[in-house]
């Protein structure tokens, strides 16, 4: 150990996470509730059904079993819709596979042990976290590409009609989107398009 | 289940005892293994419980982790026990939770540990940060600054105790102007490189984690390169009595300890228990805080059989939540959501007898917090008015 760096900030805040558990009223559920409140999250108890999920919402901890198979919960999977973390009570191809639905960055097996629950979350956290990053970027990143694209295609066709070279056709896109207004990309569409209906 | 199969349905009821009176942090150990012969000697003394005598199955594990897991198994399967008390770093809890987890036995942990632990096997009477390093830092913070060294020894607990520091230093805009772990069987030389170093950056207060051995050897090196303990203190929540027993009253005096016992607790429980004490191990024998929760969760434990019938861990589970019982702090009471104990924090200052004067106390006993991760220091620390003037003559 050299030094102890500042605490994490998904530690520090763990006293303000709300955690959604969907689990029945059993030891398991007991154990779960019981650490969960040990650790100081707020914490709200639903079984079986939960078709809106309360504001707010940082984490939902979910009995995966046989019985929760059938179980549809709308607000899964959308973009909005917080990480997950399954209480797994078999380990069947089946149940795994419900497991890996949920794209879970940990798991909780059962019987439930007040130990592991902690590491369990902080993981989740952190991954989901860092995996929602992950997603806005690439889409910042397809974004981006989509754009160069068209601007490079306008560019092909302005040089290819005018017979001026790449960085001049630039530099008129350029003054168009100027004049228009408009974004250099929002022209380069326009060319783009505008030839597509001449190609006939 | 046949009587044989019980292990103590008939004659005496059986407790295992796994405290070190070798090794490192045998010292404090000692203390303990000794407060708990008190504590059942008192017990036995006054006709047992439920008609039958307490009988100690002492084991020495010799500060190993490993001996303490293979012991409290040697414990439970060839002595028949599944009531422990013992322990001591948090290696030989870690070493031991899962034996009596598979037994289903009890461990009564009575040491100042780091937290972040809940085992239904395990009852903590020893204290949680928000207990000790966290009344510590809000009144050292406070009262001293917040340019702090940072000494510990080389494992998890100061570890994460300075986290806690650390956390609360940049909290106030401090600093941290060194942060150092040594081996836990580091020489005095080691101790004497620190102390020159402390001597150069020139702390507002040095905040030690070193436990054992260590302890005398850093108070001694710090007495030694002529820093003074009343500008300059090490604040700590692990140096007791037992470890300036060791040092000397003279290298101690004017340092800072939390805890949530002295030996000068001036309650009736305590003047009795001191008394007993050093009345059957001898009057040179000092108490302190491993001590007194090693003590009172003896008497808890013996209640708690008292009040089931049984030594059944089971079913003492079922009254242990909630039992409260007069310790020598003051009322102690198990949390019924964490099996960690409310104790009752002090601040403590040496003094030239080598004893803690008392100068800050929590207003009410304190809740264990063992998961709390985002620290506030309570205000009584900040709100005490302590008399920080040097007592007794310049040194």
């Amino acid at each position: 150990m050299k030094s102890t760096a500042a605490t994490p900030s998904i530690l520090r805040d763990l006293r303000s996470l709300k955690v959604v558990v969907i689990h029945p009223q059993d030891q398991d559920g007991d154990e779960l509730l019981a650490q969960l409140q040990r650790i100081g999250c707020d914490v709200e108890v639903f079984w079986p059904r939960l078709d809106c999920l309360p504001a707010n919402t940082g984490l939902v901890l979910m009995a995966v079993r046989p019985e929760t198979l059938s179980m549809n919960f709308p607000w899964l999977g959308s973009s909005t819709s917080p990480p997950v973390i399954p209480v797994v009570t078999y380990e069947n191809p089946i149940t795994i596979e419900a497991v890996l639905q949920l794209n879970a960055f940990s798991t909780i097996p059962s019987p439930v042990r007040s130990f592991g629950l902690l590491t369990a979350i902080a993981v989740a956290l952190t991954q989901f976290k860092a995996s929602r990053m992950r997603d806005r970027y690439i889409d910042r990143l397809e974004q981006k590409q989509a754009k160069v694209r068209v601007i490079q295609q306008a560019k092909q066709i302005v040089m290819d009609t005018r017979g001026v070279s790449e960085e001049q056709a630039y530099q008129m896109l350029r003054a168009q989107a100027m004049l228009k207004r408009e974004q250099i990309e929002t022209v380069a569409g326009e060319i783009v398009k505008a030839r597509e209906t001449l190609s006939f | 289940m046949t009587s044989k199969d019980a292990g103590s349905t008939s004659g005496s009821i059986k407790i295992g005892v796994l405290y070190s009176r070798s090794g490192v942090t045998s010292a404090a150990e000692t203390a303990q293994l000794q407060a708990t012969i008190l504590a059942v000697e008192e017990i036995n003394r006054a006709g047992g419980v439920l008609d039958r005598e307490i009988e100690l199955v002492c084991l020495d594990p010799q500060c190993q982790p490993r001996n303490y897991a293979d012991l409290a198994e040697q414990l439970i399967l060839k002595h028949r026990v599944r009531l422990i008390v013992g322990c001591y770093m948090s290696s030989t809890r870690k070493a031991v939770i899962p034996i009596v987890e598979r037994h289903n036995a009890l461990l009564f942990y009575a040491t100042p540990y780091e937290g972040f632990e809940y085992s239904r096997n395990v009852i903590y009477t020893g204290a949680a940060p928000n207990q000790n390093t966290l009344p510590l830092a809000g009144f050292m913070l406070t009262h001293y600054g917040s340019r702090v060294s940072m000494i510990g020894s080389d494992y998890i607990c100061p570890y994460e105790s300075n986290r806690v520091m650390s956390d609360l230093i940049l909290e106030r805009g401090g600093e941290k102007l060194d942060e150092t772990y040594l081996p836990l069987d580091a020489r005095w030389e080691s101790y004497l490189d620190v102390a020159k170093r402390i001597r150069q950056l020139s702390p507002d207060f040095i905040f030690s984690t070193v436990v054992g051995e260590g302890i005398p050897h850093l108070y001694r090196a710090f007495a030694h390169v002529g820093l003074d303990p009343y500008r300059m203190p090490i604040a700590s929540h692990m140096t007791s009595e037992a470890e300036i027993a060791i040092m000397g009253n003279d290298v101690a005096e004017g340092h800072i300890t939390s805890a949530a016992y002295f030996q000068t607790v001036d309650t009736a429980a305590n003047r009795l228990a001191v008394a007993r004490y050093q009345a059957r191990f001898g009057d040179d024998q000092t108490t302190n805080m491993c001590w007194e929760a090693a003590y009172f969760q003896m008497h808890l434990l013996v209640d708690a059989i008292r009040r089931v019938g049984s030594d059944d861990p089971t079913l003492l589970l079922r009254v242990l939540p909630g039992l409260e019982y007069q310790a020598p702090q003051g009322r102690v009471r198990i949390d019924e959501y964490n099996n960690h104990t409310y104790l009752h924090p002090l601040i403590g200052r040496v003094n030239t007898q080598g004893r803690f004067d008392v100068i800050g106390r929590a207003p009410e006993r304190v809740k264990a917090d063992p998961y709390v991760v985002s620290h506030t220091t309570p205000r009584w620390t900040s709100e005490a008015r302590p008399d920080l003037e040097r007592t007794g003559g310049d040194r």
